[in-house]
């Protein structure tokens, strides 16, 4: 598989998917104009990767944004949906949720998130300024 | 006609108005004007919250401008959709408000009348439960978003969401929606 990026604009965020170091990061600010259509071919990248990854691999996934709209919140549920199935069934994913200390809503939003998951575990990372 | 613009902008900036529009809104607009918006809550030295929570309710508030303004241009026609709408951000006291207008069918009148009376009687709670549920649910047909909006721009509203809906003729209403941090 190749590495997936996505540059970053106002309202879309930078995106890093790479099948070598399994390390994965969404950085920024998202509010598209269309959400769904945005991040279409991040799913599509993870539907594959997901199906052609070992048990044993150790996968992190760094979610660092700043601020979300409501249907890029619907989005990011949809990938932890499909990273939870995956905890399930084995895989080895963990979900590293980025925040700055005086961005409470992104905590709460974060904490929301990870209280809804069994199989997919959540640490909370502060950035030091 | 407005006799005196210096008059108009004075009236605009005793009510506490820092910025308004009215007409053709896209997504330009909401990255643009956005930013503009942050930029100014930063140097007003806002915290980080208030800040976040008055740009989350401005973007959820224009995005629904956009979708579902019943005065459209169709999307074939340019790169984004152009919808007409309003939108008012002002400060009084020591609170922000946002006030969103755009024209609405009756049909819509009726769905959305419904919905934000449910939200109304909600609390903080009910309100964080209802949005994870709606999340999780499909998007129902009449949404082009994940239907989730109000519910986020009611979460972030330190007040109950303020809504109105003027008759204009037989076909449409004014609908109005106020949020205040």
């Amino acid at each position: 598989m190749e590495i997936l990026t996505i540059k970053p604009t106002k309202s879309t965020p930078e995106i890093t998917l790479d099948p070598v170091n399994h390390i994965h990061t969404i950085k920024g600010e998202s509010y598209p104009e269309n959400s769904m259509e945005f991040y279409r071919g991040v799913f599509d990248w993870l539907d594959e990767y997901i199906e052609s990854l070992d048990d044993e691999q150790a996968v992190v996934f760094n979610i660092e944004l700043i601020y979300f709209n409501s249907s890029s919140s619907k989005v990011l549920m949809d990938i932890f949906d499909i990273f939870d199935d995956a905890c399930e069934d084995g895989k080895n994913i963990v979900v590293n949720w980025i925040y700055e200390e005086d961005n409470e809503a992104i905590l709460e939003y974060g904490e929301e998130f990870a209280e809804d998951y069994e199989d997919l575990k959540f640490h909370f990372v502060i950035i030091e300024e | 006609m407005i006799d005196s613009y210096y008059n108009f902008q004075q009236q605009l900036e005793r009510e506490g108005i820092m910025f308004s529009f009215v007409g053709p809104v896209s997504h330009n607009v909401v990255e643009g004007v956005g930013t503009v918006l942050r930029n100014k809550l930063e140097l007003e030295a806002v915290s980080t919250n208030v800040s976040l929570k008055v740009f989350s309710i401005f973007v959820e508030q224009i995005q629904n401008v956009i979708r579902y303004s019943a005065d459209r241009i169709p999307q074939d026609d340019f790169e984004s959709e152009i919808s007409f709408g309003m939108l008012i951000v002002g400060e009084k006291d020591d609170q922000y408000f946002l006030i969103g207008g755009n024209r609405v069918t009756v049909e819509q009148k009726e769905r959305l009348d419904s919905f934000l009376a449910k939200l109304a009687l909600m609390n903080k709670d009910e309100l964080k439960q209802y949005y994870k549920d709606r999340r999780k649910a499909d998007p129902d047909e009449h949404s082009k978003g994940a239907g989730l909006g109000f519910i986020e721009m009611a979460r972030k509203s330190s007040k109950p969401i303020k809504y109105n809906f003027e008759a204009i003729d037989d076909t449409s209403y004014y609908f109005t929606i106020e949020t205040v941090v």
